[in-house]
């Protein structure tokens, strides 16, 4: 496929070789010895090369006004109120008091502005950079950088999506999201109860079986299989799949990041990205507040705000967090104004301003960007586009944004169409 | 049913009359050039026969279908499969000449079995029809399994599927099985498509609420309404994408970038939908909104006047009666095409411009026969499967211009697979339950753009309940109880690949036998390679 040589090319630019010769030693041996240390190795490399990315997306997406950038006492304020957070003239949603204690490390983009009102569409947009339009399929950001800073050869998935998410699209099968729906546990079916010997044997007449089988016309579905069994037969013989349990993880560890799905979801997230995985989607999902605002975000935002926070904590006190970017957000905002919905009021779509949180990977804490007046109704201040936030999400990662991607007839459209880095965002 | 012969709304006449006249005249004076205007003058109100339930809508629309004028004369029009294979060869021009070969016996069977069925024929069934002499066998087996239940099963759940793969209604107020019951029902008897359509498009279902979670799902046709959460523009949107093959929804926030589509057409359409006053949000200020009246995408207006339940009747109407709306016969007929030949003329419900569509020409004949045909489902089935276009090898494509000289390999449906799976080692309801999982996908993407994924990979190579079954399969008993070699590779691949081995592959897999220590285990081997290879999970 054309696709497969795309992917080799400018594949891994930087990282590469230390990483692969890890590897290698932990196929030739180290591979017996416990996950500790080689997350310690791992994460040594980490600290010298490697750049990676946990997006926690917020589906459904999440109310500006009832997260980073409130407005109580407006007609538009609502039943929330501001707290003060550890950078000093930086307040936030009640919601959140834990994500105020790490502020320092976090920057706000309050003023983020956009095109899609629609979640599909909406999601789309903020996943891919690119608005859908036309028949082609971009790939998920996280494919981007799987393809950029993966291993191809790695024994597990360079993109592992907890809760579903967005396809590769365009760049195909070798960096599509791996998706998990049960944090802490094994993927399904990676076990096989035939010996290693079988095993190879049944690989073997198989491979002989598909080349009939292309050769009879169906060069690209058998490609494609191959690829898929190759990935699977690695990954079922990985020493990184402990990394999908929480092996080796105190039951403190556990509690810290929150004893429920997302919590959870968040610290495999952390140890998949110690053991080499270049990105992690995490998705949390019900921020589709049209009624009920206030109380659902009560609930909603209290194990975001604690599993956050302490992936925030824990990725610094790791030394990961310089190389980590974590990214917080959702489609779009919501209505300023207030609508009158049964049984309580809540807030419908709105994309004409929003924010979202970064962190790490070089992106200066302790700041928020942009404003809107006083009833949130308008920016007032660095209003910053999707293309914008995408070219900072590219420097964060080391990637080009300006890099020209292939698609299956062979346009070549650009990573990033436009757009410029958000500015005051890295120190 | 749609009434056909003397319907009992002949003993009204005056009731309904002034409304069938009014949609057809609608129907045939308006054109999508027609000018727009507003008329003031109010009229009065249309004294309607009830429109109350869903029979009552049926007996209108029923009429309405009658006089269509299409209809009509179609009764002598006749399109074969051999007039469309001409058809095609004369827009390929020189690129027949590169067309692929026709398929064996077998390899048909197998590919018209999954594809009406989705599921495999048995060993004895291949051997006869392979060994059957009769010129006629390939079509009669068509007009056989048109015939079956599973037919109706299999199009069924392509059709929810279709309904609800993209759908976010709470699932508690919606019934996707009772929607395959019914859709099953339907193309058992043989509906038309036309009534399925209008069924579909004109239900409403209402809220019990003496009973729990009861809003009407458990009535099939009901659920394409609860699918869009009977919200006006959701149905607008699914309307048009699934029963016209146009993708209207970015209108619904702005005119539509490169398409004729403008923003107001698609809250027009909404707006039959809206159980009162429809109104459109401004797009600058979204505390502002405008009324919008009720006009369908080829500039029908119906009577102002008309209750939710005639709105719904009139936008059935327009939709599958206007003989201007070649859409909607065009829609089906391109699903159908993609799902039998791997590529449609456009993809199917994305239609941007007319201009997009590849080899116009025929599917447009196609369509406009199906109308003649009465819009019998089955009757583009048998048109399309006694054709060479259909009846030739697989072939990997690339370029749009090779389109239609051969098969495109496609990949099962998650029911499909699951069928061959339980073909193989037996039914196994749990494992059915993760293979539809695992394999989902979504039924409205074009094949080339379809992934596997490693989590597949991983199902079939170890899922612990798959390696038990095919490990104590009664296949693999059979299997071992063939003393000569030969035979028993011979039977194992027409009993999971529904075909015999070709030289190649019979020397390769006698040898592993041969060299094996036991023959237990590697009975088991080849059973499991050929359950992985991808012609398993492939139509080819």
């Amino acid at each position: 496929m054309q696709s497969d040589a795309l992917l080799h090319l400018n594949l891994n630019r930087r990282g590469q070789f230390t990483r692969r010769n890890f590897l290698q030693a932990a196929a030739l041996g180290v591979a017996g010895s416990p996950l500790l240390s080689q997350i310690q190795l791992n994460a040594a490399e980490m600290k010298k090369q490697g750049r990676a990315c946990i997006l926690l997306w917020l589906a459904g997406a999440p109310s500006q006004l009832e997260t980073w950038d409130p407005k109580p006492g407006s007609p538009n304020g609502g039943e929330t109120k501001k707290i003060q957070t550890q950078t000093p003239g930086i307040e936030i949603a009640h919601y959140w008091p834990k994500i105020a204690s790490v502020m320092n490390d976090v920057a706000l983009i309050r003023s983020m502005t956009g095109k899609e009102a629609a979640h599909e569409r909406g999601t789309y947009h903020l996943h891919t950079g690119h608005r859908m339009l036309g028949i082609e399929k971009f790939p998920h950001f996280g494919s981007v950088v799987a393809r950029e800073l993966g291993d191809p050869n790695s024994d597990i998935p360079n993109f592992v999506s907890i809760g579903q998410t967005l396809s590769s699209g365009f760049l195909g099968v070798q960096v599509a999201p791996f998706i998990i729906d049960r944090p802490g546990q094994l993927p399904d079916n990676v076990t096989s109860d035939a010996s290693a010997a079988r095993q190879r044997r049944r690989l073997a007449l198989l491979s002989q079986q598909e080349r009939d089988f292309a050769q009879a016309g169906a060069e690209a579905l058998v490609q494609e299989q191959s690829k898929l069994y190759q990935k699977a037969s690695l990954m079922m013989t990985s020493p990184r799949l402990k990394a999908f349990e929480f092996d080796g993880e105190s039951e403190d560890m556990q509690t810290a990041y929150g004893k429920n799905q997302l919590g959870q979801g968040l610290l495999v997230a952390r140890r998949l990205v110690e053991a080499g995985v270049p990105f992690v989607e995490v998705r949390s999902n019900g921020w589709d507040m049209h009624s009920s605002i206030f109380r659902n975000m009560e609930r909603r935002a209290a194990d975001v705000d604690q599993g956050l926070s302490q992936l925030l904590t824990d990725l610094k006190s790791r030394g990961l967090l310089e190389k980590t970017l974590v990214l917080c957000m959702g489609e779009f905002g919501r209505t300023p104004k207030i609508n009158a919905r049964p049984p309580a009021p809540g807030r419908d779509h709105w994309v004409r301003n929003f924010n979202l949180l970064m962190a790490g990977a070089g992106i200066k804490g302790g700041q928020a960007i942009g404003k809107t007046d006083e009833n949130g109704q308008e920016i007032t201040d660095n209003p910053v586009q999707v293309e914008d936030l995408f070219q900072s999400m590219c420097k964060a990662m080391g990637i080009n944004a300006d890099m020209e991607l292939h698609t299956p007839i062979g346009r070549p459209v650009r990573l990033v169409d436009g757009g410029a880095v958000i500015k005051g965002l890295f120190g | 049913m749609l009434q056909r012969g003397p319907s009992s709304l002949h003993k009204r006449p005056r009731q309904w009359i002034t409304l069938v006249l009014l949609i057809c005249l609608t129907l045939l004076t308006t054109s999508s050039a027609a000018p727009r205007k507003n008329t003031k003058k109010k009229l009065p109100p249309l004294n309607l026969p009830p429109l109350k339930t869903q029979e009552q809508k049926m007996q209108l629309l029923g009429y309405i279908r009658q006089n269509m004028p299409t209809l009509r004369q179609g009764s002598r029009v006749s399109f074969s499969s051999q007039d469309l294979d001409k058809a095609l060869a004369l827009e390929l021009g020189d690129t027949i000449s590169q067309a692929a070969p026709l398929i064996d016996d077998e390899t048909f069977i197998r590919r018209a079995s999954l594809d009406l069925t989705g599921t495999l024929p048995s060993a004895e069934k291949i051997k006869t029809f392979v060994a059957d002499q009769n010129s006629n066998k390939r079509s009669d087996y068509i007009d056989e399994l048109l015939e079956t239940e599973a037919y109706a099963r299999k199009w069924a759940r392509y059709w929810t599927s279709v309904i609800f793969y993209e759908s976010e209604a709470n699932k508690r107020r919606v019934n996707p099985e009772a929607l395959e019951d019914w859709l099953a029902e339907q193309f058992r008897k043989g509906a038309p498509w036309d009534y399925i359509t209008v069924m579909l498009i004109s239900a409403t279902p209402e809220r019990n609420k003496k009973k729990k979670n009861d809003y009407g799902q458990d009535y099939g046709p009901n659920n394409f309404v609860l699918a869009c959460e009977n919200k006006s523009t959701e149905l607008a949107s699914e309307t048009a994408r699934i029963f016209m093959g146009i993708s209207i929804q970015c209108a619904e926030c702005h005119d539509h970038p490169f398409d004729n589509w403008k923003r107001i057409q698609f809250h027009e359409l909404a707006a039959f939908f809206h159980p009162y006053t429809y109104k459109m949000p401004s797009q600058e200020d979204p505390t502002v909104s405008t009324v919008v009246k009720p006009r369908f995408l080829l500039g029908e207006k119906p009577y102002e006047n008309m209750k939710s339940d005639a709105r719904r009747v009139s936008i059935a109407a327009y939709l599958a009666y206007n003989p201007q709306n070649y859409w909607f016969a065009r829609a089906y007929v391109n699903r159908i095409w993609s799902e039998l030949i791997g590529d449609g003329f456009y993809d199917v419900d994305s239609l941007g411009p007319d201009g997009d569509v590849v080899h116009k020409p025929i599917v447009n004949r196609i369509a406009a026969n199906f109308r003649y045909k009465d819009f019998d489902p089955k009757w583009v089935f048998r048109l399309i499967m006694n054709s060479q276009v259909y009846q030739r090898e697989m072939r990997t494509m690339d370029s749009p211009s090779e389109l239609f000289t051969a098969i495109r390999p496609s990949r099962l449906r998650p029911d499909v697979v699951a069928n061959s799976v339980s073909h193989v080692i037996g039914e196994n309801p749990q494992l059915r339950k993760e293979i539809d999982t695992v394999f989902d996908v979504n039924p409205s993407l074009p094949q080339s753009t379809l992934e596997g994924s490693i989590q597949q990979a991983l199902l079939l190579m170890n899922q612990r309940e798959l390696q038990q079954a095919l490990s104590q399969s009664e296949l693999k008993q059979k299997l071992l109880g063939i003393t000569s070699n030969e035979e028993l590779v011979q039977s194992l691949y027409l009993n999971v690949l529904a075909r015999n081995p070709t030289p190649d592959e019979l020397q390769r897999n006698v040898s592993y036998l041969q060299s094996s220590e036991k023959r237990d285990e590697a009975v088991e081997d080849l059973l499991w390679v050929l359950v992985n290879c991808t012609e398993f999970r492939t139509k080819r």
